[in-house]
């Protein structure tokens, strides 16, 4: 799982350092353990979100995670799916705030915390702050050093 | 188009030969003499030219008068017919398993719906009570996410919150939601206000009394009733003045529209051609949907109730598809004269009128005898006045109004049938206007403000401009920009912690300060007591509001520091670079302190205020969203130190009120402000999940004789109580610890040791020296430590 992060994480740097506007590449996690949407009937909206956003609809999906959000307000993963998802709506400067707001509520997971980084290094990239990004990338790596330790 | 010439005829064309064929005659037989005749003829030939061009000028200005009503009619009707405004919900109630709602909150929620308990919840908009189980039929509505279609749902109720909520048809447990309340349309530029209907939307009933009442011909004529005009005409000869006006529908469509409500000779002379043009350009059912919605039915202080959506609203409370058949009489009923048929102010004569309404519809056969019969034996059901959804709650609707006027131009608000979702938690708003009322009962010159968001995300859940808060006049939570007193403090003290070298224990001097300004000026604040108290801890400054110690600590930070802060915040507007900001000599709106302190309970996340979440078009289409916004403004680290002193301002400084009346697991933060001379009290806190700002003040400025500990707290704390929500989160985050220090701020201390103080503390400032006392309690409690860690 790690090795496997480890990859994608170095090739969205690779991406992200290429072109401001590079395709997003992001690990693909689970909900961590500790969450508390694995505990709150908002599952049942987030998974509404993750249907609307597959098909597209990023608006209805907006709305269902917002829903979801004020359902299960600690839960760090529903911030991540949000800034997810206004980065495929091009607002960087908010997909960085909502990950920011993810990290503060993420569990003691340095796997998921470092990707979370990564959401944000990937959002500073697309706001043409590339010293932004390199420091979260740095945020990121050093996570998952501790992460194998 | 025949219709329009039969009416332009008389006066432009056909008169004129009629007067011609008159000539001959002026060759009779019978003149005197030829010279006589002759004289006689000339004058006859110059009066003739005379009455030819009299008649043609008045032709003229006959047809140039009918082509300007027709372009009146024309102009008016098209600009009218068809503008949908927006309207504006409150959010929907989410019901799911878990949820902290009383049974009681969840009734009156319905009631406000007007859900209507039948035993078994038929059909949507009904419920019934189950023993401790509620079974709803929802309406269902749109949203930007799918909407929801109307759905039957068990609600089992627990002790103050929902056990399970449980789709009937599927069985399964999920998250379900009431239809969103409407509270509001926006109609820019007028002042009266509607609820459009389409004619298909309008109980056939309704439109049935509605034909037998006012105009049983109205599919038989062209816009007048000869019969009906007659008649009248020979009341009026018999009563010798203007009682009765035999108006069609279509007549009394224009009389509201174009004319004024006075019966004059000259208003029917205008009206008749009008009803005429009307019935000319368009169809009956167009004529009788405007009708429906301009009628005018009453008056609402200074709004005029026009329209059978908007009445049905204010006098039932209800869509008007939902009204009863003795509802729907009762509108009829109120055209004949909507004051003094007003069924709340003059109950006899409206019910007596509702059943000639009956009556008159049994005769035309639009209800059976049976029919007639029972709505006959139903009460009025009017709603007490002001009660309404529609118009409840007008200092919030003005805020959406707002952002949507910078939003959206004027004519897409009032013509295209938006649909707008807001952030008002309505069981939140009824709390903040219940609390506000009560403290100021018996304070007739005091008014206030609340503001109660949701810091998380940054909704506007309760706005209340007015202790009188269905009057929509000045809207003091938005309007009133008073100085904010001690509020300002935190924002001192953040900028002191980031500037670095300041921590909760910091000795600060609470001690006389004179500063001089620009200009000779001198600023020497006082402590509320009068007293001094020398070097005291800087929390110790802020929980018990120390004006002198904050003077000298705001004086240390900078003022650039400390506007800077202020910035950081989000507070735009001017700050004054005087030294009197440190104590709060700005002023703000308690919407701007609500957004000032939002940042303060979320931990350092700048989360913007919003009152819409979504707007939809009129086929439900989302159109645009407002989407949850934070930033990080203020690092974790600080924003929690801060918090953890605003805790103690609650638990042992000015907001101790709160805690001794809060339950003791709702752990909340705040802050009292007070002006000088007792202008404004303020009250400013927060709890994990709500944040609500309290002003109270006098509309002149005058003193009202309350500090913000006892004046808006005491509003602040019933609003709390009021409202299920979570306590701030207690742990330090990463970098921050807990510790007892000593007051001289540089040793570490222990609990019970004297002069102890509990405070937050970063780990990078954690002082390297302990006091004896600290010492042997710190060896005490690692001892103890490791003892529980053999029995763990």
């Amino acid at each position: 799982m790690v090795a496997r992060l480890v990859r994608l994480i170095l090739l969205s740097a690779a991406l992200a350092a290429c072109a401001s506007r590079a395709p997003m590449v992001l690990p693909e996690l689970d909900v961590p353990a500790g969450d508390p949407l694995l505990t709150s009937p908002a599952q049942s909206l987030w998974k509404q979100a993750v249907v609307a956003r597959t098909d597209g609809n990023l608006v209805a999906a907006g709305r269902l995670l917002e829903r979801a959000a004020n359902l299960a307000p600690d839960s760090s993963w529903l911030y991540r799916e949000l800034a997810e998802l206004r980065l495929r709506q091009d607002s960087p400067v908010a997909a960085e705030g909502l990950a920011r707001k993810a990290l503060r509520l993420a569990p003691d997971n340095p796997v998921y915390q470092s990707a979370l980084w990564q959401l944000v290094a990937t959002a500073r990239v697309r706001q043409g702050d590339d010293e932004g990004a390199k420091q979260a990338r740095t945020e990121a790596t050093l996570l998952i050093e501790r992460g194998q330790q | 188009m025949g219709f329009w010439w039969s009416v332009a005829k008389p006066a432009g064309i056909d008169i004129l030969p009629a007067m011609t064929s008159k000539r001959p005659s002026r060759r009779s037989p019978r003149q005197p003499s030829r010279r006589r005749a002759r004289s006689r003829a000339g004058f006859g030939r110059r009066l003739w030219g005379w009455l030819w061009r009299g008649a043609l000028l008045g032709a003229v200005l006959l047809a140039l008068a009918l082509v300007w009503l027709d372009f009146q009619v024309r102009e008016r009707f098209d600009s009218h017919a068809w503008q949908l405004p927006a309207r504006v919900f409150a959010r929907p109630v989410e019901l799911y398993q878990g949820r902290d709602l009383e049974r009681q909150h969840l009734l009156r929620v319905l009631g406000l719906m007007r859900y209507q308990e039948d035993g078994r919840a038929l059909s949507p908009g009904t419920f019934a009570v189950l023993g401790d189980s509620l079974l709803i039929h929802t309406r269902g509505f749109a949203d930007s996410d799918g909407g929801e279609g109307p759905r039957l749902m068990r609600v089992e109720l627990g002790q103050h919150r929902i056990r399970d909520v449980i789709d009937v048809a599927s069985g399964a447990s999920r998250v379900a939601r009431l239809e969103p309340l409407q509270i509001g349309s926006i109609h820019p530029g007028h002042t009266e206000d509607r609820v459009l209907v389409r004619l298909e939307e309008v109980p056939e009933t309704l439109v049935g009394m509605l034909l037998a009442t006012e105009d049983r011909a109205f599919y038989q004529h062209h816009g007048i009733s000869l019969r009906g005009l007659a008649r009248a005409m020979l009341v009026n000869l018999k009563a010798g003045e203007l009682q009765q006006g035999g108006s069609t529908l279509t007549q009394q469509l224009v009389k509201n529209f174009w004319l004024t409500r006075e019966r004059t000779l000259a208003r029917k002379l205008v009206e008749i051609p009008m009803a005429l043009l009307l019935e000319l350009h368009y169809s009956k059912e167009q004529i009788l949907e405007a009708y429906i919605n301009e009628v005018y039915l009453g008056q609402d202080g200074a709004r005029a109730i026009h329209g059978m959506g908007l009445a049905a609203r204010y006098y039932f409370g209800r869509p008007l598809e939902d009204l009863g058949l003795h509802q729907q009489a009762m509108l009829v009923a109120l055209l004949k004269g909507p004051s003094y048929y007003d069924p709340r102010r003059h109950p006899v004569r409206a019910r007596e009128r509702r059943d000639t309404v009956l009556f008159a519809s049994f005769e035309e056969q639009v209800l059976d005898g049976t029919r007639m019969a029972r709505a006959r034996d139903q009460e009025l059901d009017v709603i007490p006045k002001g009660s309404a959804a529609l118009y409840a709650f007008p200092a919030f609707v003005d805020l959406v109004r707002r952002q949507l006027a910078r939003d959206y131009p004027e004519k897409v608000l009032a013509s295209e049938g938006l649909m707008i979702h807001s952030t008002l938690d309505v069981l939140a708003q009824f709390s903040a206007e219940q609390a506000l009322a009560r403290f100021l009962k018996s304070r007739d010159k005091v008014n206030g403000a609340v503001v109660v968001t949701a810091p998380n995300d940054g909704d506007v859940l309760a706005l209340v401009g007015d202790k009188a808060p269905r009057s929509a006049g000045f809207n003091r939570a938005l309007d009133a920009v008073r100085p904010i007193g001690s509020l300002a403090k935190p924002v001192v003290v953040l900028a002191a912690l980031q500037k670095g070298g300041f921590h909760l224990a910091t000795p600060v001097q609470d001690g006389p300060i004179t500063v001089r300004m620009e200009g000779g000026q001198e600023w020497t604040p006082q402590n509320f007591d009068g007293q001094s108290r020398g070097m005291i801890p800087l929390q110790e400054a802020l929980v018990h509001s120390r004006n002198q110690a904050m003077a000298h600590l705001g004086m240390q930070v900078g003022l650039p520091d400390i506007m800077s802060t202020f910035r950081q915040l989000g507070v735009q507007r001017p700050i004054p670079p005087y030294p009197s900001m440190i104590l709060g000599s700005l002023n703000m709106s308690p919407f701007e302190v609500a957004v000032m302190y939002q940042t303060l309970a979320t931990g350092g996340f700048n989360t913007p205020l919003r009152a819409i979440t979504d707007v939809l078009d009129k086929d439900g289409q989302p159109l645009a969203r407002y989407p949850v916004s934070p930033q990080p403004v203020v690092n974790q680290q600080d924003a929690y130190i801060l918090q953890w002193a605003l805790r103690q301002v609650i638990e042992r400084g000015t907001g101790t009120y709160a805690h001794q009346q809060l339950p003791g697991a709702l752990v909340v933060a705040g802050k009292t402000g007070t002006s000088d001379g007792y202008r404004d009290a303020w009250f400013a806190g927060f709890s994990g999940s709500r944040l609500t700002v309290v002003w109270l003040g006098n509309d002149d400025n005058e003193g009202i004789g309350l500090t913000g500990s006892s004046g808006a707290l005491r509003v602040w704390t019933e609003v709390m109580a009021s409202m299920p929500q979570r306590p701030l989160d207690l742990a330090p985050p990463p970098g921050v610890s807990l510790v007892w220090m000593d007051r001289d701020g540089q040793r570490l201390s222990g609990e019970g040791c004297e002069g102890a103080l509990r405070i937050a503390l970063r780990d990078g400032m954690m002082p390297d020296k302990a006091t004896a006392c600290g010492r042997v309690e710190g060896t005490r409690k690692g001892i103890m430590k490791w003892l529980r860690g053999w029995f763990d």
